[in-house]
């Protein structure tokens, strides 16, 4: 039974978004990719969920605000293990254009192990669905 | 009830409108901008580049043996804005359509695009210096003789004294 599980859940990962202070570029753009159905990332198996205790793999945008700091690792700790980290956009990446700001605590992997880095300002769909799979082919060999 | 109908066969006739990608061909809009690709060739060393970048993305640094520039460019801090295209004065950076940019974690800090212009020795007094990229020439001036030619082959200082005696 446990192995007819592992093997569905490889197929069919959760995704769950969080907003790490993004100006709302990413998330747009994150939005595009799973609910247009020109992009459609249902097709890999994914679906966006609201709760991050149904997550398999998170996307994160932003870049990590000084007050939002708490509430993302807050929330990061209630996704069950094992999980894949994405980083979408520059800014949780590196900072991007508000590196260096004293309303930055990032860049994200200085306090979240990342996986997967999507850079963009903001990424085209096609390059997010590119760090999905990307994303599937982490969380296969985890599980 | 037929409008809706109407619909349906349209819809069913016109086939599916979901992008296959990444199982099959995309399409790039004309003019996207992408990530950046640098010709050392070309490139002057103005630094206008490194001045404008919004990201702070691009870095320009004598290496450690003093042999000439390397030119860095971190495209993991990159907003693909367009200026160090809009203001290289000899197009030494493009930005290309190529828009894949997912990588792993460990390639962070590899996901550079770099380039290096050798000093060349100046053809009078020897010093290093960077080289004058024929496209600069061309910006410069309208028809480019043998004295401009030979001009450029001389550091700043030989040229002040080769044309004002």
């Amino acid at each position: 039974m446990k192995k007819l599980l592992q093997k569905i859940a490889k197929k069919s990962p959760w995704l769950y978004r969080i907003n790490a202070g993004s100006c709302n570029g990413c998330d747009v753009e994150l939005a595009t990719t799973a609910c247009i159905p020109r992009y459609d990332v249902e097709r890999l198996g994914c679906k966006y969920c609201g709760s991050p205790k149904h997550a398999d793999i998170v996307l994160i945008t932003g870049p990590l605000t000084a007050r939002v700091k708490e509430k993302v690792l807050r929330l990061y700790d209630e996704i069950p293990d094992p999980k894949v980290t994405v980083a979408i956009g520059v800014c949780p990446i590196s900072g991007g254009v508000f590196r260096d700001s004293y309303a930055i605590s990032g860049p994200i992997d200085n306090f979240i192990p990342v996986d997967v880095n999507v850079p963009g300002c903001p990424p085209r769909p096609q390059a997010i669905i590119d760090g999905i799979v990307e994303a599937i082919k982490i969380w296969e060999t985890r599980l | 009830m037929s409008s809706f109908l109407k619909i349906a066969i349209r819809n069913l006739l016109k086939g599916p409108s979901t992008d296959p990608y990444p199982y099959g061909e995309t399409f790039v809009p004309k003019g996207l901008r992408g990530k950046i690709k640098y010709n050392a060739k070309a490139c002057v060393a103005c630094r206008m580049c490194e001045h404008v970048c919004a990201g702070g993305a691009i870095q320009i640094r004598e290496v450690s043996d003093k042999s000439g520039l390397e030119f860095i460019l971190w495209h993991n801090t990159c907003a693909f804005c367009g200026l160090c295209e809009h203001y290289c004065p000899t197009k030494a950076i493009r930005l290309t359509e190529d828009y894949h940019t997912a990588h792993r974690q460990e390639d962070k800090y590899r996901y550079v695009e770099k380039g290096f212009i050798k000093y060349v020795p100046c053809a009078s007094c020897g010093t290093p210096m960077v080289p004058t990229a024929p496209e600069l020439l061309n910006v410069a001036y309208d028809n480019v003789n043998k004295d401009i030619e030979r001009l450029s082959k001389l550091c700043s200082k030989c040229r002040k004294e080769k044309v004002c005696g």
